[in-house]
C-alpha cells in the first residue's frame, strides 16, 4: 500500500510538489520560527542568569530591610563552604553591594559599589561583553575600580585617574581611594551610569569586613532554559541546607520574565497551528481533487474487496506521505539554517530594541529537539487531519456507482 | 439451496431511481450456478446482464429477492461484510480492465492478496503463477500503459486468478478486444476452469464466446428467456 500512496501522489506531479512544498515551507518557517523564540528565551535567560547568578543566598526578608548591616551574611567563609557542600558544579560567588558617593575631582555622583570574586570563566565573558577600555579587576586587587563609561564621563574621570569611594555608618574603613583601571560600555545606558566594580576584599575593606549581602550560585556551563530543572533541584536543596536564609532561584528573582517565558511557549505553539492549518487546506484541496479524479479506481478497489477502512487508510496514507514529504525537506532546510543561526545573528535595525530589554543584540538560534519533533509532528497530524473528509467520502463510495463515474 | 449449487438467485429483482423514472433492470430472476460451470450470461443491451453479476458479486443491493453464495445469504450483507466476501470469495473480471495504472502486472495481480495482508514474498509468487498460466510472466514489470488491451485483460484475469477464487464473475470480458486476442483469453479461461475447477459466470453478447461455454443463460428485458445446458465446452 506504501508503494501505492507514493505512486498515487505522484500522478499530478506539480500538483502534489506545490502541496509539498507548501507544507515544507511551513515547517521551515515553523522551526525557524521556534530557533528564533528560543534564542529570544534563552538570551534573556542567559542575561538574567549572568547578571543574578541561578541562584542566590541572603538574609531573610532582605527585601523589606534598609539598614546596610541587616543585610549583611557575617562569616562569610563559614556560609561560603555550606553553600559549597551543597552545590558540586556550580560557581559561588560572593557579592557586597554598598552605597556609596563616588567623587571625581569635581563631580560626585551616588551608587551602589559592586564588590564580587567571580571566577575565571564569569570575569572573561564579562570582559569579552563589555569591557571597552583598559583591564578588568584581579581577584585581590584593591585599589582598582572599573567604571560604567557613562559614570565616568559623568564624574568626568578616565583611566588612570582617581575616584574617591565614601561609605559613611558602615563596618569597614568607610572611605577608599581608587584608580580607575577599566571602563565598561553596557547594552543598557542607565545601568551604565550607575555601574562601578571593586574586588570583594576591597569592598569588604571599604565597608564590612567578612561579611557579603548576598551569594551567587552560577552554573556557566547552563545557557539555556530547558536545561535548566537541574538549577532548580539544587535551589530546593540548598533552601533545606539554609533554613536560616532566603534562597531563591531566578524564577523567584524575576518572576516577570518566568510570565513571559511562560506565555512564549504557547503563543508560539499557536502561531504554528495557524500556520499549519493554512497549509492543512492546501492538503484537503489536493487530496481530495486526487480522490474525485480517481473514483472510478476507488470503485474497482473496492469491488475486488477493500474495506471502507482500507480505503480510508489509503488516503490518509497518501496524505500523511505527502506532509511527510514536505515536512523531511523543511526541517532538513530549517535545521540547515538553525545550525547557520546558531553562531549567532542580530536582527538589523533592532539592536537598540533589545538593549532597552537588557538584551545582548547577537542572539543565537536554539531548537529542542521537542520543538523539531512538533513541527514534523504537526505536519504529520495535518496530513491526518486533511485526510479525513476525503477519506470519509471514499469509503462511503458504492463500489457499482463508483465505477461509472469518469472525471 | 440445492446441493453442489455455488449460486442461488431467487426471484431477483433491481429497480434503479433515476430521479422520478424507474428503470426494472431485473423482473424476477430465478437462477442456479452449479460447481464448476462454465456459464455465459448472454442478452442484448440493456438486458440486466451486467445488473445480475453485481448482485451476484454482492457490489449492489437488489431491490427485491435473495441470492445465496453456497450457504450464505449475500443480498442483504453491510458493507464491510460484502467486502470481506468479495474479497475472500469472488473473483471479479471487468469488461474495461480496471488495472491500477501505477502498478506493474505483478502488482497488481497480487493486489487482491495484499488487500488479503499476505507478505509481499507470498503474494508476488502467488501473483507470477497466476502470470505464468496466462502467459503473461514476461510482462510483470510493465504497467497497464505499456500492455495492449489483450494483455491487460489477462492481467485483469491473473488478478483474479491469484486470490485463487472457486467461481470468477466477468462482465463481458472480451469485448473490448479483437479477434484474436478475445480467442486466447477465452482459452485460458476454458484450461482453468477445466485444470483447475473454478466456476466462470460472465456477461457477454460475444458469440466467440458462446460457442465455448457449457450453459447458456438468456436475458431479456431483465427475465430470463432461455436456460440452456450444452455439451461443447
Amino acid at each position: 500500500m506504501l508503494t501505492l500512496a507514493w505512486r498515487n501522489l505522484w500522478r499530478q506531479r506539480r500538483r502534489s510538489l506545490v502541496t509539498a512544498g507548501a507544507v515544507g515551507v511551513v515547517v521551515f518557517l515553523s522551526i525557524w520560527y521556534y530557533s528564533i523564540g528560543g534564542a529570544s528565551v534563552n538570551s534573556l535567560y542567559q542575561n538574567l542568569t549572568e547578571t543574578t547568578g541561578h541562584i542566590q543566598v541572603h538574609v531573610p526578608n532582605y527585601r523589606d530591610l534598609r539598614e546596610f548591616q541587616t543585610l549583611l551574611i557575617r562569616n562569610e567563609q563559614s556560609v561560603r563552604e555550606r553553600v559549597n557542600a551543597t552545590v558540586n558544579q556550580g560557581e559561588v560567588v560572593g557579592v557586597l553591594e554598598v552605597s556609596a558617593l563616588l567623587s571625581g575631582e569635581d563631580r560626585s555622583r551616588g551608587i551602589v559599589l559592586v564588590g564580587q570574586d567571580w571566577p575565571e570563566q564569569i570575569r572573561r565573558r564579562f570582559v569579552d561583553q563589555n569591557l571597552s577600555a583598559g583591564r578588568f579587576l584581579e581577584a585581590d586587587e584593591l585599589s582598582g575600580i572599573v567604571l560604567g563609561e557613562s559614570l565616568a564621563r559623568a564624574l568626568k574621570v578616565g583611566l588612570g585617574d582617581e575616584v574617591y569611594a565614601y561609605a559613611p555608618g558602615t563596618d569597614g574603613y568607610g572611605a577608599a581611594a581608587y584608580t580607575v583601571i577599566g571602563l565598561l560600555d553596557l547594552l543598557d545606558a542607565n545601568i551604565e551610569a550607575r555601574s562601578a566594580y571593586i574586588s570583594l576584599p576591597a569592598a569588604q575593606e571599604l565597608a564590612a569586613p567578612d561579611a557579603v549581602t548576598r551569594f551567587e550560585v552560577h552554573f556557566p556551563e547552563i545557557r539555556r532554559v530547558d536545561e535548566d530543572q537541574g538549577v532548580q533541584l539544587i535551589s530546593a536543596d540548598l533552601k533545606a541546607a539554609l533554613p536560616d536564609y532566603s534562597v531563591e532561584s531566578w524564577r523567584d528573582l524575576d518572576p516577570t520574565l518566568v510570565q513571559m517565558l511562560e506565555i512564549l511557549g504557547p503563543m508560539m505553539n499557536i502561531v504554528n497551528v495557524i500556520f499549519f492549518v493554512l497549509a492543512g487546506l492546501l492538503v484537503v484541496n489536493t487530496v481530495y481533487l486526487g480522490l474525485m479524479e480517481r473514483i472510478h479506481e476507488f470503485g474497482v478497489i473496492i469491488s475486488l474487496g477493500a474495506s471502507g477502512r482500507k480505503v480510508m487508510g489509503m488516503i490518509t496514507l497518501e496524505s500523511v506521505l505527502l506532509c511527510i514529504t514536505g515536512a523531511a525537506v523543511g526541517a532538513v532546510s530549517g535545521l540547515a539554517l538553525v545550525a547557520r543561526l546558531a553562531q549567532g545573528f542580530t536582527f538589523p535595525g533592532l539592536q537598540e530594541y533589545y538593549a532597552s530589554f537588557g538584551m545582548n543584540p547577537i542572539l543565537y538560534a536554539s531548537i529542542t529537539p521537542q520543538q523539531v519533533f512538533f513541527s514534523v509532528g504537526f505536519a504529520i497530524a495535518t496530513g491526518i487531519l486533511a485526510a479525513l473528509w476525503p477519506a470519509s467520502v471514499a469509503s462511503r463510495l458504492e463500489p457499482v456507482e463508483a465505477m461509472r463515474f469518469t472525471a | 439451496m440445492s446441493q453442489g449449487n455455488v449460486y442461488s438467485v431467487k426471484n431477483l429483482k433491481k429497480i434503479y431511481h433515476t430521479g422520478e423514472v424507474k428503470t426494472q433492470a431485473l423482473s424476477g430472476v430465478n437462477l442456479d450456478i452449479h460447481q464448476g460451470e462454465f456459464t455465459a450470461i448472454a442478452g442484448p443491451s440493456g438486458s440486466g446482464k451486467s445488473t445480475l453479476l453485481h448482485l451476484m458479486g454482492a457490489l449492489d443491493e437488489p431491490s427485491e429477492g435473495e441470492v445465496w453464495l453456497n450457504s450464505t445469504r449475500i443480498d442483504n450483507l453491510n458493507k464491510v461484510d460484502s467486502a470481506q466476501l468479495r474479497l475472500w470469495n469472488i473473483g471479479f473480471v471487468f469488461q474495461a480492465y480496471n488495472l491500477i495504472p501505477v502498478l506493474t502486472a505483478l502488482e497488481n495481480a497480487a493486489f487482491v492478496l495484499e488487500l488479503r495482508g499476505l507478505s509481499k514474498k507470498e503474494r508476488e509468487a502467488k501473483a507470477l503463477e497466476a502470470l505464468k498460466a496466462l502467459d503473461m510472466a514476461e510482462y510483470a514489470d510493465r504497467k497497464p500503459n505499456q500492455l495492449s488491451g489483450g494483455q491487460q485483460q489477462r492481467v485483469a484475469v491473473a488478478r483474479a486468478l491469484a486470490a485463487d477464487p472457486r467461481i470468477i464473475l466477468a462482465d463481458e470480458p472480451t469485448a473490448n478486444l479483437d479477434s484474436k486476442t478475445g480467442h486466447a483469453l477465452i482459452d485460458h479461461m476454458l484450461r482453468l476452469n477445466k485444470e483447475q475447477g473454478i466456476t466462470f459466470v460472465f456477461s457477454t453478447h460475444d458469440p466467440r464466446l458462446l460457442e465455448h461455454v457449457s450453459r447458456l443463460v438468456q436475458l431479456e428485458d431483465g427475465q430470463i428467456v432461455s436456460d440452456e445446458v450444452l455439451q461443447l465446452a
